[in-house]
């Protein structure tokens, strides 16, 4: 097994950040750092909220004090809880319990789970299960507690998704977050979803940033790049 | 039958399984949650009873809740009476033996709950004791019933500390696996054939519980599946 060196210095300036590169790059190692489920070797992780990690000064916030809201790549519905239970399992405990059921309802409507609300877990194609998922992170994330709203983390959480439906979610989770002021850190590999959400760009490679900037510039090679693969395939051989 | 004898056992037997599931709960899950020396330290000291012979261990229980030592002492300044020879002390004892048999199976149980749940949870910003609470024990829950049952029968089956701790006194520390060896050394083999029948049955129950329920609930699964 190989030992992937990671070595990234960025700070998040846009609302929309999308971490972009290869398989193996280190883009979920970041996210993980982040929430607090892997401990860098050294570094600092800092927030609004306050510094999160600091090997010099031995901080070490745990993950579930952070204000930071995860959905990973795998869904992780708890299999013991209806799609409804799992979706407000995270709301804050401040918030009225009449408001956790407004905001999940419109939730889970625009993500098309409303058929879904009271099935388990193993009921579900692996799709609808992601959209649980990611459904169940931003609700706890617009129900926060504390002051101000989490950074939410998403790791490549739609990408079992065809084509449609995944633009539909992007376009559904676009407009709650810039609606609630949601920040928010996503790992894709997909170009277009790139594109779509007119993100900030990390492109990670080689265990570092290559770059960061807008997605038109960060990302313009690789969009040539499959535009030229198009005409390629539409143009007679 | 030994009515007392039958009552004095499961009291005890319900009394130690009580207690060691409020003991077994949070140091199996403390266990189970990560490596370290003072857990492998901690793990090998609740499994001694297992392999130390039971009179060992009530010999050494004998000594230390009697006068002979501080702890004795003191105990016998609250209680006003040793806790030797005593319910007190059978149920001192039986926690002590029955210890690894309420605390293994959650040990395997919540090593088997998958950690991608617990970060699943915690990434929401829940609080560690309710993950545990709302997560954890709800997915392990079938080692929560085999831990209960173990520790019940177990208790209800013990001989060697019972005696070497409790002596044999009528009302107080005989218990039915007593009963049963006085019943034999008097030659009344059908009061101790009647003993050991209902012995038997505590065993069997229990097994039939552990074994039975999980198998029952996996064949109303697939029943709910086809309804649905």
């Amino acid at each position: 097994m190989g030992v992937v060196s990671l070595n990234v210095n960025f700070a998040l300036t846009q609302p929309w950040t999308v971490l972009f590169g290869p398989s193996g790059s280190g883009k979920t190692t970041v996210l993980r750092a982040i929430a607090g489920f892997v401990l860098p070797d050294d570094g600092r992780i800092e927030a609004a909220s306050g510094v999160y990690f600091d090997s010099v000064a031995r901080i070490f916030v745990s993950p579930h004090k952070r204000a930071v809201r995860s959905a990973g790549q795998m869904a992780r519905l708890f299999p013991h809880m209806t799609v409804l239970r799992n979706i407000i399992y995270g709301a804050g405990s401040t918030s009225k319990p009449d408001d956790v059921r407004q905001i999940s309802s419109e939730v889970i409507a625009s993500f098309g789970l409303r058929k879904l609300e009271q099935r388990m877990s193993h009921d579900l194609s692996g799709g609808e299960r992601q959209r649980a998922s990611v459904a169940r992170a931003l609700v706890s994330a617009i129900t926060f507690d504390g002051l101000g709203k989490p950074l939410l983390l998403l790791d490549e959480p739609l990408a079992g998704l065809d084509l449609a439906m995944r633009d539909q979610v992007v376009a559904e989770l676009k407009r709650w977050t810039e609606q609630w002021k949601i920040p928010v850190v996503s790992v894709t590999h997909a170009l277009g979803e790139a594109f779509q959400l007119e993100a900030e760009v990390l492109k990670i490679g080689d265990g570092k940033v290559l770059q960061q900037g807008p997605v038109a510039s960060v990302l313009a090679e690789e969009r040539q790049q499959l535009l030229r693969q198009l005409r390629g395939q539409d143009s007679p051989s | 039958m030994d009515i007392q004898a039958l009552w004095l056992t499961l009291k005890l037997a319900a009394s130690t399984t009580a207690i060691l599931l409020v003991i077994a709960l949070p140091l199996a899950w403390w266990i189970a949650s990560g490596r370290s020396v003072a857990r492998a330290l901690v793990q090998a000291f609740v499994a001694l009873p297992l392999v130390l012979p039971p009179t060992v261990l009530g010999f050494y229980l004998l000594i230390l809740l009697g006068p002979l030592t501080l702890p004795g002492r003191m105990l016998i300044r609250m209680f006003g009476h040793p806790l030797a020879f005593s319910f007190g002390g059978l149920l001192v004892g039986s926690l002590l033996y029955s210890l690894p048999f309420a605390v293994q199976p959650l040990v395997a149980g919540f090593k088997a709950v998958d950690t991608g749940y617990v970060e699943a949870a915690e990434g929401l910003g829940v609080r560690p004791l309710r993950v545990f609470l709302s997560v954890v024990l709800p997915l392990a829950r079938a080692s929560l019933l085999t831990s209960a049952v173990l520790a019940f029968t177990h208790t209800v089956g013990e001989f060697g500390v019972v005696l070497m701790l409790g002596g044999n006194i009528p009302g107080a520390t005989r218990t039915l696996s007593i009963s049963l060896y006085d019943q034999v050394q008097e030659f009344n083999y059908g009061a101790a054939n009647r003993t050991a029948l209902l012995l038997l049955s505590i065993s069997l129950a229990a097994l039939l519980a552990i074994y039975l329920v999980p198998a029952l609930r996996k064949a109303e699964g697939r029943q709910a599946d086809v309804a649905g």
